[in-house]
């Protein structure tokens, strides 16, 4: 009897005093500094500018550096870039005819960015890709079509130096950039 | 009060020559569209918009904000959404209790703020069984909750009017048997004299009043919680097992009904605790504002009203903090636990009254100074957490 | 009798005569945890039978192994399950290795334990959290994900995602520690652990919550063997059973850690609680191995020269690693090309999915949510 009355009573002290208990901790709550990012509108800085370096957001092609060597074509397990690359006959001279990125169809996976030999294709930080069609959604880069690229031991073109530099700082962020393009020319 | 009113204006030849009763009709009427617009309406809404914003700081984030200065007309904005929605009425209801059904619950929450005292004036009617109408009135709303559950012809929302009965039910015993204690104390039933036997003094309070009526305070707390379908005991509704419960099928203006009573509700349990327990719309006599009766009425309301405001956060808070309870446990802590506490709890008060007719000074003092030493108390644990966490502190509710 | 236009059998015997009462749960319920379905043969409120239907979340992904080849399958794996992708990760990556005889870095089996372990304790934190949220409280589920985001946060970092996070490449990691990375994790490290303190005060020490969990779905250590159980709900049962400690794989034997099992804290041995308290726990110990990761670490490369026409010889393989769920096994077959000719992942999830049948007869509806949320079912790992 005692012990049944003891239990009792230590059951709704236990109730009691957890109650009391976690009601401190959710009143500490409330002057503690809430942490959400009030996006879109209301953050000090954009929360593009806030991402990381290495964020992989939608993908961007500097079709100055594009040397057309379609390794990101090949990469990318869903096919969803389309590049067009020949030969123009009379010039000798890589032509770009197309380059198709498919952002509906893209997962964001990075590994049409790890190849690039220049960092051409690499992601940025943006992420708003809503729109109101699938069409709208396939970035077309090419307009026109455009030279390839030609690596040159040192680039000397003003225009072009400081889009490579961006390049190839991207590419250092890859651990296996470097290397595997190594094991793939002894392959 | 309100006839005398009317008579007042068909004296001046308001109503022209319509008969008595019809002026009566009006003026009923008209009264009642100004409580139910002007004052429920209100409450349950910014009820709402409270509750989210007291939420979302216990859980670290901002809660609504963008509607208006700092998201106040949020709960309008959501109840014109609801009001503008397409009513969906589910194929095999039973579309007449289907339809009748957030009415009932309506009814039984609105004519509860008849017999609710605002000040020392303001009030509808001062009915002699003030108390009991109100928690008669309020258990009206399990049956809407029923009749919901029952015409959805949805198995989830059967489980969810069936629980609200049984637990409703049950817990409509320890209630009342915790009001009671109050009653004996009081002797009387109506809502103003029973706040009128209390004062602005915290000692003087009916919660104070003996270690039993303390105890009671807590008992009653959780059965009109429980009455109230509030976290802990929100299981009709338990939204993780049983989807929406009673209100699964319900879509635009009727599950707004639903809404508004739910929200609604939360200050008519908190105006109970008020007028019982904590010393209803009574307020120290402050020379300069309550020489005139409308300066004292307007401290008055100001006072219960903000009491009462202080309960409903309480209740907010309180389920942002505690699990749901299971079907069984609500029993036995209903049976095994409430009941039997609130018996106790009457059989000591009657003792109480019996020995000390007037009440015991000393033991009201104790007994205040036992609540503020918890209340001290708390506040030192919720330093600690906050110190604990090494949290960034903002004090302003401003977001 | 006819009620509200339905035809209505009643029993007019004598006594009680209650009726069972089909419920179905699912796909789409709040507490279900994406897609799954339960039909419930229900009693009122007690369950006779709750019978799993599961296929609703399934898309096929080993037959697209065979159809995207072998580095380009590694981002398919973050979706086998998307709680705890880096652990999809490594077993993809150990699974092609072992058949294309490759050995990875020794930093790079360190990003890859501190990749996962750090994945490890944002998978439980969901797990805890949705699993006070399936029992009514809200806030803890908020705090939970406060901390995960933070996490996130931190992957986001590492790998440039927050959820499907392709960190692992075959014979290493994509990318090494950013620099100040070792700071940022052991800062945040040093932050969880007040909060997981205060996590205990509100939820683990709360008679509410212990009240829902103790003693509800019990499951004995033999029963877990048989049906297969892995991970915290084989170890909440009182099994000693760890593949990091007991068939090692990466850089786990230089590291030091314990394998919480199921105490009984607030009733029986392999209630709900205690699988509820092995992950809290585990959290603690993925911390530890965090703390000596950083401390450990080499230098060098982190990813092994892999050409990037991976031909592995023929044969098949098979590997073993504790992901957040536990025991997950990877099988590959390889006939020699550039694409797989068979893959086959073994989930924990699916294996718990089984035991709730036999668990259920006599619960509560509402134990239901809780056994669910406490098994930690996550929906794409039941069917992948
Ligand atoms: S990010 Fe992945 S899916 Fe997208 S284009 Fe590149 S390789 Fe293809
Ligand atoms: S973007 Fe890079 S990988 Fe793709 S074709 Fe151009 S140079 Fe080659």
């Amino acid at each position: 009897m005692a012990t049944v009355l003891n239990q009792y009573v230590r059951n709704v002290f236990d109730t009691a005093a957890a109650v009391f208990e976690g009601m401190a901790v959710t009143c500490s709550h409330f002057v503690r500094t809430p942490s959400t990012i009030q996006y879109p509108d209301r953050t000090d800085v954009r929360v593009q500018d806030t991402l990381p370096y290495r964020y992989r957001g939608i993908l961007e092609v500097d079709l100055e550096i594009c040397t057309g060597c379609l390794a990101c074509e090949r990469a990318c397990p869903i096919d969803c870039i389309v590049i067009d690359a020949k030969k123009d006959k009379a010039t000798k001279q890589m032509m770009l005819n197309r380059f198709d990125i498919d952002i509906a169809k893209c997962m964001y996976c990075g590994l049409c960015s790890e190849p690039c030999p220049t960092g051409s294709i690499h992601h940025t930080p943006e992420f708003e890709g809503a729109d109101y069609s699938l069409e709208s959604m396939l970035r077309r880069f090419v307009k026109e079509p455009v030279a390839a690229y030609k690596p040159k031991k040192v680039e000397d073109d003003p225009k072009i130096a400081p889009i490579l530099e961006r390049g190839m700082k991207y590419l250092d962020e890859f651990a296996a950039a470097g290397d595997e393009i190594e094991a793939e020319a002894e392959a | 009060m309100l006839q005398e009113f009317i008579d007042s204006l068909i004296a001046d030849g308001l109503f022209g020559g319509l008969p008595r009763d019809v002026a009566y009709l009006i003026g009923m009427l008209a009264a009642g569209a100004l409580v139910v617009f002007g004052f429920v309406l209100n409450v349950a809404g910014i009820t709402t918009f409270v509750e989210r914003r007291v939420w979302a700081r216990i859980q670290s984030r901002v809660g609504p904000n963008r509607v208006g200065p700092q998201g106040v007309l949020q709960w309008l904005a959501d109840g014109l959404k609801l009001l503008m929605k397409e009513e969906a009425i589910p194929f095999a209801a039973d579309a007449r209790l289907f339809k009748l059904a957030p009415f009932i619950v309506t009814i039984g929450f609105i004519t509860a703020f008849v017999a609710m005292p605002f000040s020392s004036a303001l009030i509808v009617a001062d009915l002699n069984l003030g108390i009991l109408y109100i928690t008669s009135m309020t258990s009206l709303v399990v049956v809407g909750i029923m009749v919901a559950g029952w015409a959805s012809n949805n198995k989830w929302s059967l489980i969810g009017g069936i629980r609200a009965a049984a637990q409703i039910v049950s817990y409509e015993i320890p209630a009342a048997l915790s009001i009671f204690t109050v009653i004996l104390i009081t002797g009387t039933l109506s809502m103003q004299s029973i706040i009128q036997q209390q004062s602005w003094l915290p000692w003087d309070w009916f919660i104070f009043h003996n270690p039993f009526t303390f105890i009671g305070f807590f008992v009653t707390f959780v059965a009109l919680l429980a009455e109230g379908n509030r976290t802990p005991f929100d299981l009709p509704e338990a939204e993780s097992e049983l989807v929406a419960g009673f209100v699964t099928e319900y879509s635009g203006a009727r599950y707004l009904f639903f809404f508004l009573v739910e929200w609604g509700n939360l200050y008519v349990i908190s105006a109970i605790l008020v007028t019982l327990f904590l010393g209803g719309w009574q307020v120290p006599m402050i020379p300069v504002i309550t020489d005139s009766a409308f300066g004292l009425n307007l401290l008055q309301a100001l006072t219960f009203v903000g009491k009462s405001y202080f309960g409903v956060i309480l209740i907010m808070w309180i389920r942002a903090t505690l699990p749901r309870i299971r079907v069984d446990q609500l029993m036995t802590t209903c049976w095994k636990y409430l009941l039997p506490i609130s018996f106790a709890n009457f059989m000591g008060t009657a003792l109480w009254v019996l020995i000390w007719p007037d009440g015991f000074l000393p033991a009201e003092l104790l007994m205040t100074a036992l609540g503020f030493g918890l209340v001290g108390y708390f506040f030192y644990r919720v330093a600690y957490h906050l110190r604990r966490s090494g949290a960034q502190i903002t004090l302003s509710p401003l977001s | 009798m006819s009620i509200a236009g339905f035809e209505v059998e009643v029993d007019r015997g004598g006594g009680l005569e209650t009726e069972e009462m089909t419920l179905n749960m699912g796909p789409q319920h709040p507490s279900t945890h994406g897609v799954l379905r339960f039909v419930v043969k229900a009693d009122g409120e007690v369950m006779r039978r709750a019978i799993p239907d599961v296929g609703y979340l399934h898309r096929s992904i080993e037959k697209i192994s065979e159809k995207v080849g072998w580095h380009g399958f590694m981002p398919y794996t973050d979706r086998v399950d998307y709680v705890a992708a880096m652990f999809c990760n490594q077993g993809w990556g150990m699974v092609t290795e072992k058949l294309a005889d490759i050995e990875v870095p020794k930093r790079g089996e360190y990003c890859r334990v501190i990749a996962a372990e750090l994945n490890r304790i944002s998978s439980h934190l969901l797990s805890i959290g949705t699993m006070i949220l399936d029992i009514g409280a809200i806030t803890p589920f908020f705090h939970a994900f406060r901390e995960r985001e933070k996490i996130n946060d931190l992957l986001e970092e590492l790998c440039g995602a927050r959820l499907t996070y392709n960190y692992m490449r075959i014979g290493g990691v994509a990318w090494d520690l950013p620099p100040g990375y070792e700071e940022s994790v052991l800062a945040f490290l040093s932050q969880l652990e007040p909060m997981l303190d205060e996590f205990n005060t509100l939820v683990s020490d709360n008679t509410l919550f212990r009240g829902r969990c103790a003693k509800v779905a019990t499951i004995s250590a033999e029963q877990a063997i048989s049906y297969n159980l892995v991970g915290p709900n084989l170890r909440a049962s009182g099994v000693r059973y760890d593949v990091r400690r007991d068939e090692p794989y990466s850089v786990y034997p230089e590291l030091e850690f314990d394998v919480p099992i199921g105490l009984g804290m607030a009733g029986e041995v392999g209630d709900s609680f205690d699988r509820y308290w092995v992950r809290f726990v585990e959290i603690k110990e993925s911390m530890k191995i965090l703390r000596q990761c950083f401390r450990q670490i080499p230098a060098g490369p982190v990813v092994a020269k892999v050409p990037r026409k991976l031909k592995p010889q023929e044969g098949d393989a098979q590997i073993r690693i504790e992901s957040a769920r536990g025991d997950m096994s990877w099988y590959a077959v390889s006939d020699g090309s550039e694409f797989p000719y068979r893959c086959k992942v073994r989930t924990g999830s699916f294996a718990a999915m089984s035991i709730i049948e036999e668990l259920s007869p006599g619960l509560m509806l509402a134990d239901l949510v809780t056994v669910i949320a406490s098994l930690d079912i996550v929906a794409p790992e039941v069917d992948r």
